[in-house]
């Protein structure tokens, strides 16, 4: 007398997939999507913040000033 | 200006370029989001050997993949309308200044007190002086007051131009017989590049826009300086 063999999973095979896959999915599209928003966005957001928050733009001015990059109003020195 | 081998934006020299930034980053990140999501079910279809030729729709899957784009769409459109929005606003700008396309320069009218006029061609490559950038000088740059709305009123003398400056967040179309209106402000002391952005003959690639934002006294001083020497 044999030992049958166990029938196998004949339905349910997609479903199945669809289960153990598509949470990794959108899983891995949520983690690419906060990712980006951290390592580029609010780098961004923050640097323009920092820039303008002790931004002078007298001092700025006078620097290009005397850096010579202005047409319209040349170094002090000349 | 770009710096060599640049792939994102230029730094933003006026609020509404800042929030165009700010909106990119939001729109790419939706554009990662899909097509990380998209990549996987590709790799995941092509690696399996479950077929099925005999489905002949499902209203789950129909239902899914016609809400989730169109939740993502609104998600996208909402930033978006408000950044049209307020680049459409009632500005009540402080100073207009006509920019004309003509081939192949640019010249700018300061009309609100005087006449003032003049021309702005690119600096040829052998004219240029250490420091300058190739391509970009002018001759005569367009200088503004930093931190005013200005209004710039685009047009052209002969064919087809655009006036950009990609800093300053700023395009539009010089079309010969329109006035076409744009508005910003530059928000910093500086110089910002811009090039013709629409074909208009053999030497659409050689004559570069150059903002020069000032404080208000000092520009004053160059035009006062301007309208003597013309």
């Amino acid at each position: 007398m044999t030992m049958s063999l166990t029938k196998p999973a004949m339905r349910g095979l997609l479903a199945k997939r669809l289960r153990f896959h598509l949470p990794i999915a959108f899983g891995l599209s949520l983690i690419a999507a906060i990712a980006f928003k951290y390592a580029v966005t609010e780098p961004r957001n923050k640097a323009y913040a920092d820039f303008y928050k002790q931004y002078d733009a007298t001092k700025e001015f006078n620097a290009m000033k005397e850096a010579g990059i202005f047409e319209s109003v040349r170094p002090s020195g000349e | 200006m770009a710096h060599p081998s640049q792939l994102g934006f230029q730094d933003a020299a006026s609020p509404v370029m800042e929030e165009l930034l700010h909106f990119h980053d939001h729109a790419l990140m939706i554009v990662f989001l899909i097509s990380t999501l998209v990549l996987y079910i590709i790799i995941a279809m092509v690696s399996t050997k479950l077929t099925n030729k005999y489905i002949l729709d499902s209203q789950e899957i129909e239902i899914v993949w016609t809400v989730l784009p169109a939740v993502i769409l609104i998600l996208i459109a909402l930033p978006s309308l408000r950044i049209l929005y307020l680049m459409d606003e009632i500005n009540d700008p402080h100073l207009t200044i006509k920019a004309m396309g003509h081939q192949w320069y640019w010249s700018y009218e300061y009309t609100d007190y005087e006449n003032l006029g003049f021309d702005s061609y690119m600096i040829p490559t052998q004219d240029l002086n250490p420091g300058q950038f190739r391509l970009l000088e002018t001759d005569h740059r367009m200088v503004i007051p930093m931190e005013s709305p200005i209004r710039v009123l685009v047009s052209a003398e002969d064919v087809l131009h655009s006036w950009a400056v990609p800093s300053l967040g700023v395009k539009m179309d010089a079309v010969p017989g329109r006035l076409n209106q744009t508005a910003f402000i530059a928000s910093r002391p500086g110089v910002f590049y811009g090039q013709c952005s629409e074909i208009c003959g053999a030497n659409h690639s050689f004559m570069p826009i150059v903002v020069e934002s000032v404080p208000l006294e000092h520009f004053e001083n160059w035009s006062s300086l301007m309208l003597k020497d013309a």
